[in-house]
């Protein structure tokens, strides 16, 4: 079977460092890929074909949510959701509509493997 | 001065409860230890006697590393969310777990620090704006340290009175204690008083209380 390949999305390098550990731990062969910010997540993404993104939504340049949805346009099959602290009702609704899922920080082992769940059906 | 009703008053005090039990519960996730919280108190005080609050209560060197955002939208505010300068790497040795080394740990501290400020500000902020129904705004996090009137002085006028919602709420093995504090100008706060009354006006069914 191929390894899934993820794009983690967020201006925080702990954040990105915390959710590559959690995956790597249960998938040391699986390929991730990181960007900073939502500009940088599209481009990555366009040669990546990622099997999931992971986005913050407070990043400098493109937000999350933004992001979210053109990669929702670019990558119809993939499985893409917030990662986020901004925990307010109208940023799930804003997932919701784009039709991407919605995660709320802090990063634990046990939200990572959430998100992953699907990876590994 | 703008002036609560006992009622507003218990309103925003429980509001407030609410997002910082919030913050406490994501804390609690993030250091993997027990957080307790103190109930808020809520003080109109000007930045001069805020910073000699906080200075009152600190420990150690009485430096603070302290994590702000700006909000706007419902009201506007500066949220700032501190903790004693010295325990700071111990913080971030919670979040990341033992295994990093000392040197790594040390570069990756201001960042580690923000995003712990990031998530704690807006568990709390977006629990207030579940409560009251609307959207708040949020910037990216600052990171600051300095003396309590230094921290302090990073926002607004320094003439404003301004309302302190001082919470301190505390990671109970580690006896690390941070606190939480909202500063608002005037204005901000008729918007929050008004938040308040309508929140009391759902609450009780349109009825006046």
């Amino acid at each position: 079977m191929k390894p899934s390949t993820v794009l983690i999305v967020d201006d925080s390098r702990v954040s990105r460092m915390l959710t590559r550990q959690h995956i790597t731990v249960r998938h040391a062969d699986w390929v991730i890929e990181e960007a900073a910010n939502g500009n940088d997540a599209l481009v990555i993404a366009r040669d990546l074909q990622p099997d999931l993104v992971l986005l913050d939504v407070n990043m400098p340049g493109m937000n999350g949510v933004d992001a979210a949805a053109a990669l929702r346009e670019m990558l119809p099959n993939a499985h893409i959701s917030l990662l986020t602290a901004n925990v307010q009702a109208a940023t799930r609704q804003r997932a919701e509509a784009i039709g991407v899922g919605f995660m709320e920080k802090p990063i634990t082992a046990e939200r990572i493997a959430q998100l992953i769940a699907p990876l590994e059906a | 001065m703008i002036r609560l009703s006992d009622l507003e008053h218990d309103a925003l005090v429980e509001l407030f409860n609410i997002g910082v039990g919030q913050a406490a519960s994501a804390m609690s996730e993030i250091v993997s230890e027990t957080v307790t919280m103190a109930v808020p108190a809520i003080s109109f005080l000007n930045r001069a006697a805020a910073a000699k609050l906080l200075a009152s209560k600190s420990t150690g060197s009485g430096r603070i590393c302290g994590i702000s955002q700006r909000y706007s939208g419902a009201f506007d505010t500066d949220a700032i969310l501190m903790f004693p300068e010295e325990k700071s790497q111990e913080i971030v040795r919670l979040m990341v777990g033992q295994a990093m080394p000392l040197d790594e740990l040390t570069a990756m501290e201001q960042e580690a620090m923000s995003e712990i400020g990031n998530i704690l500000l807006n568990s709390c902020v977006g629990a207030l704006a579940n409560i009251i129904g609307h959207e708040l705004h949020g910037s990216l996090p600052d990171y600051h340290v300095g003396y309590s009137q230094d921290i302090l002085a990073l926002s607004g006028d320094s003439e404003t009175v301004v309302l302190m919602l001082h919470i301190e709420f505390v990671v109970e093995r580690q006896q690390i204690a941070g606190d939480v504090a909202f500063i608002m100008d005037m204005s901000a706060l008729q918007d929050l008083k008004q938040h308040v009354a309508l929140y009391l006006a759902r609450a009780f069914g349109g009825e006046q209380p």
